[in-house]
């Protein structure tokens, strides 16, 4: 679709309304934190001190700790693209193949999502007590008599796997619910034309759904990969970013700073942190793109 | 013969699979929902999922104790407010970068959705700031706009996606009938992309109730607070009112759960293309 | 169908703008009354959940006697109501009484830009006498403080608290010790843990997940092994942390790991979970707050349970003393125009009277240190430990270098550092923190 110049004009003002509250409430905000960023100020004080690029310079260079914190939501990201999404994917699956009961499965599965992190919190530690927890009880009389006083998010071992389950737990209703969307907006009659030259399920899943899906698959993996990279409460609640920082996610780094008087440097922390996603994104978007041509 | 067996035995992993994950899903509920109608001794020294006896009254205490009542209508204002202008203004937008051509496309989009990129813990005080500055701060209005712009990266990606998918033949046969861009967008495309609109509305509707910081560092007056003010009452740096709190989680989880009850019957085929032409 | 849900979508959209405007209107009334009102009514913020409706009552007498309206709005959890003052602050909203819940450093900012008022002067028209004297130790600054803040007193403390070991004494009984005997020094304390350990009980817990309670435990043994002066040398960087007492210390947490004296899972435990631990007899000992006193009675009114000192090391120099939790205090806006007001009403709510309300409504110590007579025993117990706490320093560790002590006890107790390896972690840290200052 060819458009004149009037015409582009004219379009527009179909995202004016957007693009104006993003100016003010968005960019506005956001520019005033990088500005931030290159000062050294304690959120309160009524005098700044512009320090130029050393906060940066410290963070990328003398920051250990922020690093292993991204490496820990890095493993996390990467459990949740591969498990937590092929979980909503396989149950949008099965849930559209019309069966009996379809509905009460869609109203079940986005279930944790509208759960109170309260509760997720509460209710998970229950499960991994070492004394007294479910999967301890469950998992001794099994016969796995080693897992006695196993405490799953105090050992080194199993505390970030431990918090990533929980994290794809309360996550995999979202996919679910738009891989759903997704299928439910492929034209039935390419399924019939499919059908029509013969090709069975598999060949239709393999050549209708997949590539119909792929936009869907890279919208969700991109909001994945936020999501999971910007995990907090659930750490914060269950493990508080321990064992000795084992289980430390950037937002528990940067929100620790913050707490500590330290809202110049939690600021050029978040502008770091927010720069490497952005490029993680954009790989993303070019990889997709790649695949759909 | 053959194919109903293997037909049959599909379905039944199907089952397998559905009830064991939903299983997972339910217990919680379960427990919030055992939780709620105990003692909060009860809670602590017995571990059995069916409270002793029934305290029913948890609800009432909890309702009146959190002053629910006068809460619940701010919530579902701004939810409704909130909800219903994210997805007219992000559809309008979305449907353009998908459709339509204009200068500086795409950097105005990466620019728009650059904001889920980007967390800042500290992000409101800048906001806090700019409210101060428009007068805006201590107001229903100030929290609403906050909520809007929050959710505009979010939806303006999500359909932005779903519009790009849509077959085009139908929307181009309707601007040969002297169909205005408006039109096809109001009268066509948007109903289409039905279930990803229900999509963004479930999602959202599930953001803004439960969104509370922010209402807490813009309102003065609390007779303008959403609900999730009244759960504070239950929290208190040491004290934890655990019955009271689960009661009082259940009765601010249960809009949600209808709303999504409602609305998820849309995630269901559009009118399709071929229904369309036929 | 097409044309059906079109309508929907605008009729919600005109339901939308509607309910915009009205909303606008209704704000723009509101607006205008709320700031009418607030000229004579101090408003007080705090986080005090359980302590709402007691402030609410005494709030209504005082209005009653005076005619001076005071309004207390409760924002909890902690992290909640930092994040609102913290906004506040940045646009001088703050309201008149309030507490901005941050270490001294953070406190002298707010008083030099003006949002906390000097009590000095009040408070020596008699005021600072109803007081425990610990009580004010957090609130005031020093002669010739780090922070270059005029010496003198801040804050107004409402109760007081500190940590103390709790012990469960039918679990004690159960493991053949003696329930009114708790363990004294660190000797007897260990084979009290390998006791009850050899009885199947937990013998400790404690939220070592929250950092600061693990490095409370520990500052408790360095000022019973440096002093007061040896504290101010290690700040000052004169003392090296592999300073062979610092070793000392660590190896503590060392020993009651090889014992198996900690709970499982305590370093991520967060206290209200440790809390839970101990009030089911899950644990035989907890180090935690007086505050537990209250929380215990409420998840166990059965508990039978006494407190004691943090144990002590037979060959210390200096006395051990036991960290004070600063308690809860309150401060005065130094900007409001209902200044005065604010701390007449602060001066009426420390009143015996008040005070004596206040603990016995909310199990707290109270900071007036006539009100605490008709107190359960162990409260009582805990106020006398309050003499004992730690002293006011007139400068605080770089809160990185704490944080690298907390973090290295962590990997003490789960057996991923060995203690000279912790110790060498802590202090090139100090190193680097020296070098930025």
């Amino acid at each position: 679709m060819i458009s004149s110049r009037k015409e582009k004009t004219f379009n527009l003002l179909f995202i004016v309304p957007a693009l104006v509250l993003f100016l003010v409430f968005n960019l506005y905000p956001l520019l005033r934190t990088i500005q931030l960023s290159f000062f050294e100020w304690n959120g309160i004080d009524k005098d700044m001190l512009f320090i130029g690029f050393a906060q940066y310079k410290h963070i990328i260079f003398s920051n250990p700790a922020f690093w292993k914190s991204m490496w820990n939501a890095a493993y996390i990201t990467l459990l949740c693209l591969t498990l937590q999404n092929g979980l909503a994917l396989l149950l949008a699956i099965l849930v559209n193949r019309q069966i009996k009961g379809e509905n009460i499965f869609r109203v079940i599965f986005f279930l944790p999502p509208v759960l109170s992190g309260i509760v997720v919190g509460l209710i998970w530690k229950f499960i991994y007590d070492g004394n007294f927890g479910i999967l301890n009880t469950c998992l001794i009389s099994l016969g796995f008599e080693q897992f006695k006083d196993f405490a799953w998010l105090s050992e080194i071992k199993t505390a970030l796997s431990s918090v990533a389950v929980v994290h794809m737990w309360k996550g995999f209703g979202y996919g679910f619910i738009i891989f759903l969307a997704g299928l439910q907006t492929i034209p039935n009659e390419l399924y019939e034309s499919a059908e029509v030259d013969g090709a069975n399920k598999w060949q239709q899943f393999i050549n209708v759904t997949v590539p119909s899906m792929i936009p869907v698959f890279t919208m969700v993996s991109v909001l994945t990969v936020l999501g999971a990279m910007q995990i907090f409460d659930l750490i914060y609640s269950m493990t508080q970013g321990g064992p000795a920082g084992h289980t430390d996610v950037p937002i528990t780094k940067i929100y620790q700073y913050m707490n500590n008087g330290e809202f110049g440097y939690s600021t050029a922390m978040a502008v770091v942190f927010g720069m490497l996603l952005l490029i993680v994104s954009l790989i993303q978007f070019y990889v997709s793109k790649k695949i759909k041509n | 013969m053959n194919m109903l067996k293997k037909k049959s035995f599909l379905d039944i992993i199907t089952y397998v699979i559905l009830i064991v994950v939903a299983i997972t899903c339910i217990f919680p509920v379960f427990w919030m929902l055992s939780s709620s109608l105990k003692t909060n001794e009860e809670i602590f020294k017995n571990m059995s999922l069916l409270p002793e006896t029934w305290q029913w009254g948890n609800y009432a205490e909890a309702f009146l104790k959190a002053k629910f009542g006068m809460y619940f209508l701010n919530s579902l204002f701004y939810t409704i407010v909130g909800v219903g202008a994210i997805v007219i203004i992000t559809s309008m937008a979305a449907y353009a970068f998908a459709r339509l051509e204009f200068w500086g496309k795409n950097i105005l989009f990466f620019l728009l959705i650059s904001t889920l990129l980007i967390p800042i813990p500290g992000a409101f005080v800048p906001l806090y700031l700019l409210l101060k500055s428009l007068h805006l701060l201590d107001t229903r209005t100030g929290l609403l706009l906050c909520y809007i712009s929050g959710g505009i990266a979010f939806g303006l990606f999500l359909l932005k996606s779903f519009f790009e998918d849509l077959p085009k033949e139908i929307e181009e046969a309707a601007l040969i009938d002297g169909c205005s861009r408006f039109g096809i967008y109001w009268k066509i495309a948007l109903p289409l992309a039905k279930p990803a609109v229900a999509t963004l509305v479930i999602i959202q509707c599930l953001n803004i109730w439960n969104e509370f910081l922010l209402a807490l560092v813009v309102l003065q007056d609390t007779s303008k607070m959403p609900i999730q003010r009244g759960l504070m009452v239950f929290q208190g740096t040491h004290m934890t009112d655990y019955p009271l709190l689960m009661a009082g989680l259940t009765i601010a989880t249960v809009p949600i759960v209808i709303i999504y009850l409602l609305l998820q019957k849309h995630i269901v085929k559009g009118i399709t293309a071929g229904a369309v032409k036929g | 169908m097409c044309r059906k849900s079109i309508k929907v979508v605008l009729k919600v959209f005109y339901l939308c703008i509607a309910m915009f405007v009205i909303s606008g209107c209704s704000n723009s009334n509101k607006g205008t009354t709320d700031s009418e009102k607030n000229e004579d009514v101090v408003k007080v913020w705090h986080w005090m959940t359980d302590r709402q409706e007691a402030f609410e009552k005494l709030a209504n007498d005082y209005f009653a006697q005076t005619g001076v309206k005071v309004v207390f709005e409760n924002y909890a959890p902690s992290d909640v109501y930092r994040n609102k003052i913290t906004a506040a602050a940045s646009g001088d909203m703050l309201p008149d009484i309030y507490n901005p819940q941050s270490d001294k450093k953070e406190l002298s900012s707010y008083i030099k830009a003006g949002y906390i008022a000097n009590l000095t002067k009040e408070m020596n028209t008699g005021w600072k006498d109803v007081f425990f004297e610990k009580a004010l130790v957090s609130n005031s600054f020093e002669e010739n403080n780090e922070w270059r803040v005029e010496p003198g007193i801040y804050g107004v403390p409402l109760d007081v608290s500190s940590l103390m070991i709790y012990y469960n004494k039918d679990l004690f009984k159960q493991a053949g010790l003696d329930p009114e005997k708790p363990p004294k020094t660190w000797k007897e304390f260990i084979s009290a843990g390998n006791k009850l350990r050899e009885a199947g009980i937990q013998p400790f817990v404690s939220g070592f997940g929250e950092a600061w309670l693990v490095g409370a435990f520990a500052m408790s043994y360095q000022w019973s092994l440096f002093g007061k002066q040896g504290i101010i040398d290690t700040i000052d960087g004169k003392i090296p942390y592999d300073d062979p007492r610092w070793l000392r210390i660590f190896k503590l947490f060392e020993e009651m790991r090889d014992n198996k004296m900690f709970a499982s899972g305590i370093v991520t435990m967060i206290n209200k979970d440790a809390e839970r631990t101990f009030a089911t007899g899950r644990a035989a000992m907890a180090f935690n707050g007086s505050w537990g006193v209250n929380v215990y009675k409420a998840m166990n009114s059965a508990l039978n349970y006494g407190i004691m000192y943090p144990p002590t090391l037979e060959d210390a120099k200096y006395p051990l003393l036991v960290f004070d939790c600063g308690g809860s205090s309150l401060f005065v806006n130094g900007n409001s125009p209902r200044k005065d007001k604010a701390i007449a009403f602060l001066r009426w709510l420390t009143q015996k009277e008040q005070q004596t309300y206040l603990a016995q409504a909310t199990l707290n110590i109270p900071s007036n240190k006539e009100s605490g007579q008709n107190l359960p025993e162990i409260l009582k117990e805990f106020s006398n430990s309050i003499s004992k706490t730690f002293e006011n320093l007139p400068k605080l560790e770089a809160w990185q270098v704490t944080n690298y002590i907390n973090l290295n006890l962590q990997s003490v107790i789960i057996g991923e550092k060995t203690v000279s390896q912790a110790v060498a972690e802590v202090q090139s840290e100090k190193v680097r923190q020296m070098k930025k200052r």
